[in-house]
């Protein structure tokens, strides 16, 4: 009874030599919805690019709707109802919502007047299919990335989508408006429009997929009911090894407090805040978006320093007014958003990993010792196993997970006292996220006191000893981790929730 | 192959911009006038070159005709005209500093702003180059100034000629080109000290106006003096450029029988606001004569004729001046400083005998 | 529920009162300035850099800059007046403007092959040209002033044309210039562009993220071209009225206006990165900018001040939207 949407025969690319894809074979049925898996570079983009007929295949067959191409261009993949949602939506961030959902068709119909009671007719229709409301006059830079997505899902629906990819979007989503989307795609479903979800969260793809595809380096390791499948199993399928779970234990319980914060306030963000941070102690800091974590980690590293109390490092109490009276003292932040805040992404791996020690390899005459600078460098390359052919490529080149590497080698190079994550596994796969927690257990164990700020609960316990749950502007409860478990740590989240309304 | 086809397309489009430029007429310009001759001889092959405030406006322009007569008149010598294209200090220092760097044995020079010029006019006089100004006579390093007329002098000419047409009485105001222009601050700081003492009836009002010798700037001002000021009845203005906004704001209003505007202009500039009576008179010095007498200097001083006397600021006994040009027959002499007195006056009577 | 905080938020507002505030202080040191001839003095004030800045909000708008539209002008209007002068052109008011106009087209589009063709830095490209056509123009064309009453009998019957005149009370006239009305026409002409046309809105769409347009199916080199064209025909068409209000023709004249055309452009709310910019807002801007610069005598301020406190004007009238932005950052967070 099934309809196919979508199939696809034993299509491969390759770009330069290298197999982006290899003879994949996929079918997607009317309103379906499938989970696609794989770490970076697995091939999910390039296959994404196909069928969107931005790439075309170099071998292989692509049948949309029944009807065979062999050069799919992406008009035809639009007028077979292909949708895709990019990362970055493709909406206009100065134009209203609802011009946003009804240009394209407006462009499609070659309109050369604006009729704005019918653009806004059209927008609070396709509003009203996806059953969400948002008010049609704001400019789309004021919505929340929830909202937005939801924007550009409806413009999607517009354009009589029978298929919609979704490429990783709930990278950037609070866990209310993760299941908000999910009732949306649930709703989609229910219309028959057929749903390729590409995620890395492992929970996503069990809460709402039907079918499981994996890809590993350009080919289909698995196509099975979600049912079937386990956290386990997806994680072996994406890496090819079992990944293991452990947690992390806090050996020397009286080794020397490395940070030690007592009433930190800061108006209308955070206040009357006070903890302790041992050397070799990993501690989460959690809480919901707006609870003031963020705002806490910007303080400690002096970008929006306190306004009143005082923070001790190793003892002594020092004074955090800028970025660089945090650098001083020894302490180092590693921002959440790597690609804007944390890396020149044109410059060299290497120049990226030395730059806040380049001064230290000023030789005779202020000279860069640049064979100095590039041992240091591939020292750390090596260190934190950052995959690269060489280090003086382009930060750009490398994947997410690794870009989040150089980012860490970069501090570390500073060899801090008391190192900052925020959100250190944002928008990473399966497999660098478990490299990158067992770097961070390591540099724990070698005496670093790392403070993690992270609403990804699972990830919380696995690499921390300690979790603070703040709750608008204050810290509200402190857990060891080996005293409770995910739940009671979740329902704690919630019960904070609900104070709050 | 694509972009050099793009390249190829943005040069095309260049060069017919270019040619489409050249292919309109260039407009003759009108016939030089008489000479007026040469009236000694002179055997250096002598580069003098004349640094205007500004190119382009009419004054400086018959200026250049003048710097035109000193070449027909003493082959040997090489005179020529340069200046900014903008009135601004700095560029007409940068112009002086590139005729330095190629090389002149005497510069003219009608200084924008007297003291940015004296770096750069010093750095000249070191390197043997003679130094003629005109219109700044409190410049250092120079040899000789030449004024056309005393400036208080002249000030109080117009200042006579303002308060005739005003009945000796009522408001006025002045403009100048900027407060740091020497020349026209002493025009019309002698004007208002010659009202005080012999007009009491007539009152100086607001402030003194800039133009930035730009006549948008005049008469974007005079309009707002009109609201200030309703009882104004009278304006003396300085730049060439100032009577012609003034003229132009006082016109629209409908005022030119109520409000008396004198000022220094050209007849090329003014002929149509003089002609509907928004000007009423304006005066100036004939550039060209100006020009021509600023080179004389620099040449007999090059050539070693200059009498002994003057050096001392005192002339020869048998006076000095130059017996071929109108109002500089018989100068004096302050200090370094030469007076003619070679002002005209121009009404809607006489306007058309002049064609610059 | 529009709050009175959210109506703060809108450029436009606060403009607005920051013109209104600004005119009872004046109004309240000298009165005269709520006098008609005073109110028509400023709104004159406003047509040449208003014109302007109808065609640089566009292109602000688009995420471009251009700041060569005052040698456009300038060449467009020389070179008509050079030509009716030496009787090539016939001295008829409408052929003159379609001239100019063309001229500005001309020159427009030669922009756009650099911006839209070869994909050039919109700021270098209009620098180079800016400089390119005064060159040309006083090398190839002419460099001395014309009087337009001696050449052109029409255009000095415009620049004697009012739309308003009113009998002073203390005597003589107050002129509303006829051109003013150039600058309504332009405006509503703009602003219909802008919000009722497909090629406005790709204006905006091209200025909010250029990718997405291009995703949408815009055809943006297309609407650049036009932007470009249609800029260098609005400066060849102002170049011309400039020529008129000031009743010659300067080959030297409109140099650096640009730089206040973009302040007002700016003041009125538009991005200087592209995607926001509206036709009120920018006559709001122009307004408030006229108004600045031009009622120092009114006000009593020496002239030894008045460069000081145009430039402290400018700089607190520039302050308001910085801050307004900060305020919006926080609310929004």
């Amino acid at each position: 009874m099934s309809e196919e949407i979508l199939r696809v025969q034993g299509i491969s690319k390759s770009f330069a030599g290298v197999q982006a894809l290899n003879h994949v074979d996929l079918t997607i049925n009317r309103g379906e919805i499938a989970c696609l898996v794989g770490e970076n570079g697995s091939g999910k983009s390039t296959f994404i690019k196909i069928i969107c007929g931005v790439y075309t295949p170099d071998e292989g067959e692509i049948f949309l709707n029944g009807r065979r191409y062999k050069q799919l261009r992406p008009i035809d993949s639009i007028h077979e109802g292909v949708q895709v949602i990019f990362q970055d939506f493709s909406l206009f961030p100065n134009l209203t919502v609802a011009e946003n959902i009804a240009l394209n068709q407006q462009v499609a119909q070659g309109r050369r007047f604006v009729n704005w009671r019918e653009v806004n007719a059209i927008a609070r229709q396709a509003l009203e299919r996806i059953n969400v409301s948002i008010p049609l006059d704001v400019t789309v830079s004021e919505l929340s990335v929830a909202n937005k997505q939801l924007v550009a899902i409806s413009r999607a629906m517009l354009q009589n989508a029978r298929l919609i990819i979704m490429d990783e979007p709930t990278t950037a989503l609070t866990h209310r408006e993760v299941e908000a989307l999910y009732k949306v795609v649930r709703g989609l479903q229910a219309q028959g429009i057929s749903v390729l979800f590409v995620s890395h969260k492992l929970n996503e793809v069990q809460a709402l997929a039907e079918r499981v595809i994996i890809f590993r380096n350009g080919m289909k390791v698995i196509d099975t009911p979600a049912q079937e499948m386990t956290q386990e199993k997806i994680a072996y399928y994406m890496t090819g090894h079992d990944i293991a779970e452990s947690r992390y234990e806090y050996q020397a319980k009286d080794a020397p407090i490395a940070l030690e914060v007592s009433n930190l306030s800061r108006k209308g963000a955070f206040s009357d805040v006070s903890f302790r941070l041992r050397a070799g102690e990993i501690v989460g800091v959690t809480g919901l978006l707006g609870s003031g974590r963020t705002e806490l980690a910007l303080a400690l590293f002096g970008a929006q320093p306190a306004e009143s109390g005082t923070i001790s490092l190793g003892g002594q109490t020092v004074s955090i007014r800028s970025i660089q009276d945090a650098v001083r003292h020894g302490i180092g932040y590693v921002p959440e958003d790597r690609l804007t805040e944390g890396l020149f992404l044109e410059q060299s791996i290497a120049n990226n990993i030395v730059v806040r020690i380049m001064k230290s390899f000023a030789g005779r005459g202020g000279l860069i010792d640049s064979v100095r600078k590039a041992a240091e460098a591939s020292n750390w390359v090596q260190h934190l196993s950052i995959k690269t052919r060489n280090p003086q490529l382009p930060v750009k080149s490398l994947s997410g997970g690794n870009q989040q590497r150089v980012v860490i080698a970069k501090w570390l190079a500073s060899l801090p006292r008391v190192l900052i994550l925020n959100g250190p596994t944002v928008g990473v796969d399966v497999g660098s996220k478990e490299e990158i927690h067992t770097i961070i257990k390591e540099l724990a164990q070698q005496g670093l006191a790392i403070l993690v700020i992270s609403d990804d609960i699972p990830e919380l316990f696995q690499i921390c000893n300690r979790i603070l749950l703040m709750q608008r502007g204050r810290l509200v409860n402190e857990f060891e981790t080996q005293a409770i478990d995910e739940a009671t740590l979740a329902d704690h989240l919630l019960e904070t929730v609900n104070q709050g309304q | 192959m694509f972009l050099s086809r793009r390249v190829a397309l943005a040069l095309l489009a260049t060069a017919s911009l270019l040619l489409a430029s050249l292919s309109i007429a260039q407009e003759a310009t009108e016939a030089p006038a008489e000479t007026p001759g040469a009236i000694f001889e002179v055997e250096g092959q002598w580069k003098v070159a004349t640094v205007v405030k500004l190119t382009g406006i009419a004054w400086f322009d018959r200026m250049e005709t003048g710097i035109g007569w000193i070449s027909k008149d003493y082959p040997s010598v090489t005179a020529f005209q340069q200046g900014p294209a903008q009135a601004d200090a700095a560029q007409q220092v940068q112009v002086i500093e590139d005729l330095l760097a190629q090389g002149v044995d005497a510069l003219c020079v009608i200084p924008f702003q007297p003291e940015t010029v004296e770096p750069v006019l010093k750095r000249a006089r070191e390197n043997g180059v003679v130094v003629i100004t005109h219109e700044s006579s409190a410049q250092e390093n120079i040899d000789f100034d030449i004024e056309a007329f005393d400036n208080a002098a002249y000030g109080v000419h117009l200042m006579d000629a303002l308060a005739e047409r005003m009945n000796y009485e009522g408001e006025y105001t002045v403009f100048v080109g900027s407060l740091t222009s020497k020349t026209h601050n002493e025009w019309v700081d002698a004007a208002i000290a010659h009202q005080r003492e012999k007009y009491p009836k007539m009152t100086f009002v607001g402030d003194k106006n800039e133009s930035f010798d730009d006549p948008q700037k005049a008469y974007e001002r005079m309009q707002e003096l009109l609201i200030a000021f309703p009882n104004l009845r009278g304006v003396q203005g300085s730049a060439s450029t100032d009577v012609v906004g003034v003229g132009q704001a006082v016109e629209e209003a409908g005022l030119q029988d109520k409000i008396a505007v004198v000022g220094t202009s050209l007849p090329s500039i003014s002929r149509d606001l003089i002609k509907t009576g928004a000007i009423d008179m304006i005066s100036f010095w004939d550039p060209a004569l100006a020009g021509y007498a600023c080179n004389m200097l620099a040449i007999l001083q090059l050539e070693g004729l200059m009498p002994e006397e003057v050096f001392e600021g005192k002339l020869p006994e048998e006076g000095f001046g130059f017996e071929n040009l109108e109002g500089y027959e018989e100068m004096t002499l302050v200090d370094r400083v030469f007076f003619g007195a070679a002002w005209v006056d121009v009404t809607a009577e006489n306007v058309d005998e002049w064609d610059f | 529920m529009p709050s009175i905080r959210n109506l703060l938020m809108r450029q436009e507002v606060i403009i607005g009162l920051t013109i209104v505030a600004l005119s009872i202080f004046i109004g309240l040191v000298n009165p005269s300035f709520f006098s008609t001839a005073n109110v028509f003095r400023i709104l004159r004030a406003t047509i040449i850099v208003g014109m302007f800045a109808m065609g640089v909000l566009i292109v602000l708008i688009s995420g471009g800059i251009d700041v060569s539209f005052p040698a456009i002008a300038v060449f467009a209007m020389y070179v008509t007046v050079s030509l009716i002068r030496s009787g090539t052109l016939p001295d008829n008011l409408i052929l003159s403007y379609i001239l100019a106009a063309l001229i500005g087209l001309g020159l427009g589009l030669f922009n756009a092959i650099f911006i839209a063709w070869l994909r050039l830095p919109t700021l270098i490209v209009t620098l180079g040209t800016l400089s390119l056509f005064r060159g040309v123009l006083l090398f190839f064309v002419g460099s001395q002033r014309i009087r337009i009453a001696e050449v052109s009998p029409s255009l000095t019957e415009l620049s004697r044309a009012n739309l308003l005149t009113v009998e002073n009370p203390g005597g003589g006239v107050a002129n509303l210039h006829l051109a003013f009305a150039f600058l309504i026409v332009l405006a509503v002409i703009v602003w219909l562009l802008l919000r009722y046309t497909m090629l406005g809105r790709s204006i905006y769409a091209i200025g909010g993220d250029r990718e997405a347009a291009e995703r949408v199916g815009f055809n943006i080199r297309r609407t650049q071209f036009f932007i470009y064209a249609f800029v260098g025909l609005l400066a060849g068409i102002t170049g011309l009225t400039f020529s008129a209000l000031s009743r010659e023709a300067d080959p030297f004249s409109i140099v650096g206006i640009e730089l206040d055309v973009i302040a007002a452009v700016v003041l009125g709310g538009a991005s200087i990165t592209g995607g926001r910019g509206t036709v009120i807002g920018t006559l709001l801007g122009v307004l408030l900018i006229t108004l600045m610069s031009s009622s120092l005598v009114l006000l009593g301020i020496s002239s030894d001040w008045q460069r000081f406190v145009v430039g402290l004007l400018i700089i607190i009238g520039t302050t308001i939207p910085v801050l307004q932005a900060r305020l919006r950052r926080r609310v929004a967070a």
